[in-house]
């Protein structure tokens, strides 16, 4: 209680400075905005009937996105997991690839699929899939070979092995693996969105440039980190508590 | 009963000549030499040796889950071609799956005997969480559960899918001694109400004393049957019979004695 009261007490202050700066007319008013300016903007975007349609493509474009980047990833990360080679490759690659920002993947994006849609997914599974992969492969790799061992003398066959042993032994790391993953493909979203979208969180960041509209450009910015923080804590987090919480690896 | 004569058909488990090389780029190590061994039905037999003499070995190949370099292991008159439901197998680590809770655990073995039901799994599990009296905590996490506790659930979940054999590969190594003690009483209880064969192998010589109806000891590097200690003795027996330890203390003079470990 104590806690969250300091937290609160921070973010008030947070405020207030923000406040303190725009009444000190520090900063130009086209620069920073006031806190009360911004809210008025979202409330605006929402009531013209804009925020909600943006939101939504945007997440929608990451269901699909992000969807498909699992597949690839989980895929990806069973065949490292099983086989010393393929691991070894890859994972160099997808260790590679990962250090390269979201943003980077756009220019090539445009390249290959012009202004298309398809362009906004190719950036949301470039950027998100080595971690996924990543995770699943070491996931696999550190399962303790003991499992496997009781596992075969208690009849399980090897063609079920997967499901039955490596796929929940693997399952924290993961869940693990997908968490990051979205965030790093709810980074790529936004990205493609700035440059080549007509609707979609990240477009609104682009118009509000545009329109020299920096109560928009920090609206949406909070739209956004608030939105990506949701995601983050309350689906993938509570996930991954329950499943840590279940194996004994965290104190419930 | 000695070690030689293989009857094959009429004992349980029979190990003919079985040897077990292994081999690393630079040098070949024999673990096993020549073992010929006959279990009876019924029949606990538990191997000693020191820490490296190869008897965790043994126990792999008949489990199935290495194989011989040279001589032949039938279970039940069948060859042993790799881990089969007849026999289940305890490790020094309970090895239990996290990601299952205690019954589930229990019943994992039982998932391809597609003769049973779903309700009967889970009768037959009850009724050995009941044997190892751990019924009210069948919903229980594994990290919930004391190391006691959980090897007496994979002792279970060995039990459950009716194995003629079950190995125990050191299972009481991580107890503290109190705990051990009392696993040493409800194990003899547990094996006069099921009538399984065990194999047991330890470096403890009373709980070889006090579990086994014989006692095998292996010399080491290669390991090999020095002798075989046939344990007369009533059951239960007491871990503090002193019946017990001049036996365990006999075992003890033969695993050291004539030439000892030689290293």
């Amino acid at each position: 209680m104590k806690k969250r009261l300091a937290i609160l007490l921070f973010y008030v202050l947070l405020l207030a400075a923000w406040q303190g700066v725009f009444s000190a007319g520090l900063l130009p008013k086209y620069a920073w905005p006031s806190p009360l300016m911004v809210a008025e903007k979202l409330r605006e975007l929402a009531a013209d009937g804009i925020l909600w349609p943006s939101v939504k493509a945007t997440l929608l474009r990451m269901f699909l996105g992000f969807g498909i980047s699992a597949l690839i990833g989980l895929t990806f990360g069973m065949l490292m997991g099983t086989n010393s080679f393929i691991y070894q490759a890859l994972r160099s690659l997808f260790l590679g690839l990962q250090t390269l920002p979201s943003v980077a993947w756009v220019p090539i994006s445009l390249l290959i699929f012009g202004l298309k849609d398809e362009g906004i997914y190719f950036v949301i599974i470039m950027s998100s899939v080595s971690a996924v992969a990543i995770s699943a492969a070491d996931g696999i790799c550190n399962i303790p070979p003991l499992y496997l061992r009781a596992a075969q003398t208690l009849g399980t066959p090897w063609h079920a092995m997967g499901y039955r042993v490596i796929l929940p032994a693997a399952l924290p790391s993961l869940v693990t693996g997908i968490k990051l993953g979205w965030t790093l493909g709810w980074h790529g979203a936004v990205a493609a969105e700035l440059i080549k979208s007509s609707i979609g969180l990240g477009f609104l960041l682009h118009m509000g440039r545009e329109l020299n509209d920096v109560s928009q450009v920090i609206g949406i910015m909070l739209v956004t980190i608030f939105i990506g923080l949701l995601v983050d804590r309350f689906v993938f987090g509570k996930i991954e508590h329950r499943i840590r919480r279940q194996w004994g690896l965290v104190s419930s | 009963m000695t070690a030689n004569a293989p009857a094959e058909k009429d004992s349980r488990l029979s190990l003919v000549a079985v040897s077990k090389v292994f081999r690393t780029d630079s040098q070949e190590v024999e673990a096993l030499h020549s073992i010929n061994l006959d279990v009876r039905d019924g029949e606990f037999v538990v191997v000693v040796g020191e820490s490296g003499c190869g008897k965790t070995t043994l126990l792999n190949l008949v489990a199935g889950l290495d194989r011989p370099t040279a001589g032949r292991i039938t279970s039940g008159g069948c060859p042993v071609a790799g881990p089969g439901r007849d026999r289940m197998m305890m490790f020094q680590e309970p090895a239990l799956f996290p990601w299952l809770n205690v019954i589930e655990n229990v019943t994992f073995g039982l998932h391809y005997l597609y003769h049973l039901s779903a309700a009967e799994r889970r009768e037959r599990a009850r009724f050995y969480l009941d044997m190892v009296q751990l019924s009210p905590f069948e919903k229980a996490r594994i990290h919930e559960l004391s190391g006691g506790m959980k090897q007496r659930v994979a002792l279970a979940r060995a039990l459950a899918p009716d194995p003629e054999v079950i190995l125990f590969d050191e299972p009481f190594g991580s107890l503290d001694a109190l705990t051990r003690e009392r696993f040493y009483a409800q194990l003899q209880d547990v094996f006069a109400r099921t009538r399984r064969t065990g194999v047991f192998v330890t470096h403890n010589v009373r709980e070889a004393a006090c579990l086994g109806d014989r006692v095998i000891v292996l010399t080491s590097r290669p390991g090999r049957i020095r002798t075989i200690v046939p344990i007369p003795l009533p059951r239960p027996r007491d871990f503090y019979d002193p019946e017990v330890s001049k036996l365990a203390s006999h075992i003890l003079g033969e695993l050291r004695g004539r030439g000892g470990a030689a290293e």
